[in-house]
């Protein structure tokens, strides 16, 4: 036996196996490790991962070991799994707690989430920066660069919520109100990507060859586009510093850190000091309104 | 010019190391392909339309299609496994008279010239060459391609040209419409033949010019002359982004003071009327 149990959760019954298993073996965190993690901070990961298309990376046997991307929910799957068709895929939506424990039954490990819910596919809920260096040794230009965005947002009366992409990079989310296109984000985030590129040349690129972008951080403005995902806030990552993708305050952003300070391990204790810093974003959404600076762009640029 | 290999002809028991350099280039005139609307060169990029995103070179491996849809995957180390041991070595095989090839096998030039210490068996081999007359076939491995080759004499460097397998050049069978014998009258000869030698001549290089590419030069030379130029629009770039910015930021200023001032007004008992001052654009 290998110590296989039957969980029931919210009225659900979720086959547990191979709880033993090591997922993150240098961290002995095993997948029973990895479940308590999701049920504590399922009132976190849920309110962000409720009605949008999910996309997850699973790592049956660990973080070393073969992986894939699911994006069809499999055959063997429950029939009480929310399910969403498109584009001929048939999406798992993570709605609820028990939905979470058997993905992470299933060694999903990295939990991919699109920027639009389910119902409103080509309006996305908010604009989103998304920073990743090319040199992944060297953090700091990631924390500067985000310090830079941030002093241009406030310039244009804009508030936004830093996280981290759990592995190397920062994505600034922007809550909007859901009525914008893609077209229309799009416009905003690449005149404000060319701008800190103008700005400051040697520290961004926006240069889609990595062979072209030398040691600069590449300002991924094409990434915020319907079907794109990016890790949900507080998805592990399939790291050996089991890091998850972290929301952080501005003024830890100034003051710096590494993204490996976050993980599966110290999170809980995170949010219970600091709240959900994700919460503007989710359950106390602020609506903020781009026109007026669509409308300069749309005369002047 | 720049070397393409190192290797070494290996000619009995003696070794010469050579360097390579292409013999010939190409100098057509290349044109890039531009957007008709605004005159921005193409970019191409690879995708994977499976995972709909551009892949990266790293990110590429090598397939063959062995029936449709279906492939093995070749790597580098597979292509090492098997590729020829004379490897770094022109190898060679015979000598023979070069009027016993026929042009069509040849292929590439390269120029050959010594390398490191092999001035001496570079000498020996040219004049050796150079007395009896006689060419080489040798065996080179280029790119991990084997290949057949003549090395020879030109001027005072030896070359190597690669040559064709037997069975890569085309049986003439293969030709449609070729005609076998057809009666001509014997005056025909005589004029076709008359004509022949009208025109022979000693065959100099330097006569022949390439006329097609040198009008094509006159007529861009005469385009850019006359300035019926395609200017490739700046791609919107950022310092235009970078002054729009401190407009913006105005601009935002200006509606939050106007909002401001207006709320300010709303609670004044009799507003006064101010003549505000208007920023004018002259």
């Amino acid at each position: 036996m290998r110590d296989d149990f039957e969980l029931e959760i919210e009225g659900k019954v979720v086959h547990i196996t191979n709880p033993k298993k090591a997922l993150w073996p240098e961290l002995e965190i095993h997948k029973l490790d990895y479940i308590r993690y999701l049920i504590e901070m399922a009132p976190y990961i849920l309110p962000y991962t409720t009605n949008r298309l999910l996309t997850t990376i699973r790592f049956p046997n660990g973080i070393h070991g073969k992986s894939f991307y699911q994006k069809n929910v499999p055959e063997h799957a429950p029939e009480w799994l929310q399910v969403y068709s498109y584009r001929d895929t048939n999406y798992i939506v993570a709605s609820n707690l028990p939905t979470l424990v058997w993905l992470g039954n299933q060694a999903s490990l990295e939990l991919h989430v699109t920027f639009n819910l389910i119902n409103q596919p080509s309006q996305p809920t908010e604009l989103v920066f998304d920073l990743d260096p090319t040199d992944v040794e060297d953090y700091s230009l990631v924390l500067e660069t985000s310090c830079r965005i941030k002093e241009i947002l406030d310039s244009l009366g804009l508030y936004s919520q830093p996280k981290t992409s759990g592995a190397t990079g920062i994505q600034i989310y922007l809550p909007i109100a859901t009525r914008y296109s893609y077209e229309e984000t799009r416009q905003l985030n690449k005149f404000i990507a060319q701008y800190i590129e103008g700005k400051y040349p040697h520290l961004v690129t926006l240069e889609r060859l990595v062979k072209n972008r030398g040691t600069k951080l590449y300002f991924d403005y094409l990434q915020h586009w319907e079907g794109k995902t990016l890790p949900a806030p507080y998805s592990a990552r399939a790291r050996t510093a089991a890091s998850v993708s972290a929301p952080v305050t501005w003024e830890e952003v100034y003051q710096g850190f590494h993204p490996t300070d976050f993980t599966l391990r110290n999170m809980k204790e995170r949010i219970d000091k600091m709240g959900d810093l994700f919460s503007t974003i989710t359950t106390e959404k602020k609506e903020q309104s781009l026109d007026e600076l669509l409308n300069f762009i749309k005369i002047h640029a | 010019m720049h070397t393409m290999w190192k290797g070494s002809i290996s000619f009995g028991l003696v070794n010469i190391p050579v360097k390579m350099f292409s013999a010939t280039e190409d100098k057509d005139i290349r044109f890039r392909h531009l957007h008709k609307d605004c005159g921005t060169p193409i970019k191409y990029s690879k995708t994977c339309p499976h995972c709909e995103r551009e892949v990266q070179m790293n990110e590429i491996v090598k397939g063959y299609e062995y029936e449709p849809g279906r492939f093995v995957v070749i790597s580098d180390e597979d292509i090492d496994a098997i590729t020829p041991e004379t490897r770094k070595t022109i190898e060679i095989l015979d000598f023979v008279s070069l009027d016993q090839i026929d042009p069509i096998y040849f292929d590439k030039t390269y120029f050959l010239s010594p390398n490191e210490t092999g001035d001496k068996a570079y000498v020996l081999l040219r004049e050796a060459m150079q007395r009896t007359g006689k060419i080489a076939i040798a065996k080179i491995t280029i790119r991990s391609k084997e290949s057949l080759a003549a090395v020879r004499l030109y001027q005072n460097c030896i070359v190597m040209e690669t040559i064709f397998y037997p069975d890569e050049v085309r049986p003439v069978e293969q030709v449609p419409g070729l005609p076998t014998q057809l009666a001509v009258s014997e005056a025909e000869m005589n004029m076709a033949v008359q004509l022949i030698e009208n025109l022979a001549t000693d065959f100099d290089a330097s006569k022949y010019n390439d006329d097609y590419r040198h009008k094509l030069l006159d007529l861009i030379h005469a385009k850019v002359e006359g300035e019926q130029v395609q200017e490739a629009p700046e791609i919107p770039r950022a310092v235009k982004v970078v002054d729009l910015m401190a407009a913006l930021q105005a601009s935002l200023e200006a509606t939050k003071t106007a909002k401001e001032q207006e709320q300010a007004m709303q609670g004044e008992k009799e507003p006064v009327k101010k003549r505000r001052r208007k920023a004018t654009i002259s």
